[in-house]
């Protein structure tokens, strides 16, 4: 466990060095902020949670029973589980390629799988549609064949999985990049494989980055709205995600059943929030 | 490893438990011991988005009892509602969908040209696609404090009217019929008349929606004094005891007609039986009597008797008394509010 302390070294540093210098009295300026915080942040917040329960513990609970709620949030959570998992994979294959082998092309590459964040949602879905939509550049040889990507759960996994494709990348590539090789040299020497080297030696080490990433990934699936809303067609009981039931109930003037799904989304991202924060900050 | 202390053991099951509770609950309707033993049959089913309240709560759960009283079956409805446009567009780009209600049939139009459906192939079906419809209106502010009685004291100097965009909603489509038709039938001699009277609305127009639904959310936040919409909508509200505003019902006005239309591509050979049978549901006595209960007006003129909600319009139009859709679209939306109304406006 001892290589987990490296990525947070600087960490340490910077909390030393804040106890050394003596502080002007914070009040003033941490009051001012948090003045700007409240309308900005916290009274937003409290709002969700507030509406949520207006009509009582009981509306609250018969809003998140109704079927349609229980099967958003479901299909929310597997497509979030599924996408965790599966960027995990390739996340960490891609940032273990683009960290330990030099090649021509590695910047340009280092560059597009990194782009996604860059990227509006809403463009995600639209140049998945183009794809492999029955009218995309694909989905028009895909689509006499009764294959049909879009509008189906498979669509939305596509979708999620290229939004949030960054994020398990950039807590993986990091780590990989400052984790000294020489421990990888060792256990070739001692005539390890690559594949044992990496299995033994590397990813131990990564095991906490792979968390933190899965983690990202899997808040960043859940909240998805703009490139699932244009490849997920919408249906309820079907496709129809937590985000996207909670945006259709709020057009149709549901406010109670939006709410309900809204507090519960809002409480899962605190906790893995809060997870986030004991991995990543205090993670030795 | 060295020793396994409580804390970092616990450190790892707390979240560990968490994801694995989260994972079971959605998997839960999945797994082998708790599916159902036979899966429902389904119709997949788009409508616009006024429509959604209806067929949720009055007209699926209908049908699913007459179904299952015939053939024991259980049928499972999978829909989506939103603005009529979007849901065309969705169609278009490849949704699944079964049968869609649309509120103009302008959109079906569209279907038919994008090759999803036959050309006029809802005109087989009973009342030519027309499942049902409703008048436009105007809601004012309780009390009516700035006295409007028509559309044409929606011209008066001071007034401000709410309008869904005519770019994106099909409720502002039906309104522009609704406000040129008013004029001109009004006063049919004079060939102005029907301009001037858009002309003089649009003059007081201070806020534009995205869709007849968002308009109305505006209006209800407090913009302007009066907004053009669906009677169904404001009946749908005023039976709930929710309606914060006043119906005017004026002189003159158009009802929208909502086009029903079966997308086969999509129906396997299978459905087509259950297909049929839900289709002629829709114009049966028993749905059209949940469509008036709902505040539309039936397409049979003896079932609207039933809701004492309904106003008195002493002069309803339809579109067919502008040539059709097609014609209407070209002549009135594109002819006379585009090129006419909005240039005299940009001046």
């Amino acid at each position: 466990m001892s290589s987990m302390s490296r990525p947070n070294r600087s960490a340490g540093n910077r909390r030393g060095s804040a106890g050394a210098v003596a502080q002007p009295s914070p009040w003033l300026p941490v009051g001012m902020l948090i003045v700007v915080l409240l309308p900005l942040l916290l009274m937003p917040l409290a709002a969700v949670f507030i509406f949520a329960f207006r009509g009582g513990v009981g509306a609250f609970i018969a809003a998140l029973l109704i079927p349609d709620a229980q099967f958003a949030l479901r299909f929310s959570l597997l497509i979030a589980f599924a996408t965790a998992f599966l960027n995990g994979l390739i996340g960490t294959f891609a940032a273990y390629v683009l960290s330990r082998y030099r090649f021509p092309g590695e910047r340009p590459l280092n560059i597009v799988v990194n782009l996604p964040v860059a990227i509006p949602t809403v463009v995600v879905g639209t140049s998945l549609l183009l794809l492999w939509g029955p009218i995309g550049l694909l989905g028009r040889w895909l689509d006499p064949l009764g294959l049909q990507p879009m509008f189906t759960p498979f669509g939305v996994l596509l979708a999620h999985l290229f939004v949030t494709f960054p994020y398990m990348l950039s807590t993986i590539k990091p780590l990989l990049d400052e984790l000294e090789t020489t421990y990888e040299e060792a256990a070739y020497t001692i005539g390890a494989s690559r594949w044992q080297t990496f299995w033994y030696v590397t990813l131990p080490a990564l095991r906490g980055g792979i968390f933190t990433g899965a983690l990202l990934t899997f808040a960043h699936s859940l909240g998805e709205f703009g490139a699932t809303v244009l490849v997920s067609g919408n249906l309820r009981l079907r496709t129809q995600t937590a985000p996207l039931y909670i945006f259709a109930q709020f057009e149709a003037g549901n406010i109670a059943a939006a709410n309900a799904v809204a507090a519960v989304l809002a409480a899962l991202s605190f906790v893995i929030f809060f997870f986030l924060l004991r991995y990543t900050g205090n993670g030795r | 490893m060295k020793y396994v202390t409580l804390a970092p053991y616990l450190r790892n099951v707390i979240p560990l438990t968490l994801l694995s509770t989260l994972a079971l609950y959605a998997l839960w309707p999945w797994l082998p011991f708790t599916r159902e033993a036979i899966a429902p049959r389904t119709i997949v089913f788009y409508g616009f988005s006024i429509l959604g309240s209806v067929m949720e709560q009055a007209i699926f759960p209908a049908f699913q009892a007459q179904w299952y009283a015939q053939t024991g079956e259980q049928v499972e409805f999978i829909s989506s509602f939103a603005g009529s446009g979007t849901i065309t567009n969705q169609i278009v780009m490849g949704v699944p969908a079964e049968l869609a209600l649309l509120s103009l049939e302008l959109d079906a139009l569209r279907l038919s040209e994008a090759g999803v459906i036959d050309a006029e192939s809802w005109h087989d079906l009973p009342e030519r696609g027309v499942v049902n419809r409703t008048p436009f209106v105007i809601l004012v502010r309780p009390g009516n404090p700035k006295a409007i009685h028509d559309f044409a004291d929606l011209t008066r100097p001071g007034i401000g009217v709410v309008h869904p965009d005519p770019l994106t909603s099909g409720g502002a489509n039906w309104a522009i019929v609704a406000e040129y038709g008013a004029g001109a039938r009004a006063d049919p001699d004079r060939p102005e008349a029907g301009y001037d009277l858009l002309l003089g609305i649009w003059r007081n127009v201070v806020a534009q929606a995205a869709s007849a639904r968002s308009a109305r959310t505006q209006f209800e936040n407090g913009f302007g004094d009066a907004l053009i919409t669906y009677e169904q909508e404001a009946l749908y509200d005023q039976a709930r005891g929710r309606l914060q505003a006043e119906i005017i019902y004026p002189q003159r006005t158009i009802l929208s007609e909502h086009t029903l239309v079966v997308i086969e591509r999509h129906t396997a050979l299978a459905q087509r039986e259950l297909i049929a049978a839900f289709v002629q549901f829709l114009w049966s006595e028993p749905a059209q009597r949940l469509f008036v209960e709902y505040g539309y007006r039936s397409v049979y003129e003896e079932l609207n008797r039933a809701n004492p909600q309904f106003g008195a319009i002493h002069d309803p139009f339809m579109i067919d008394d502008f040539g059709g859709w097609p014609q209407a679209k070209r002549d009135i939306v594109e002819g006379i509010w585009k090129d006419r109304v909005l240039q005299e406006l940009e001046q």
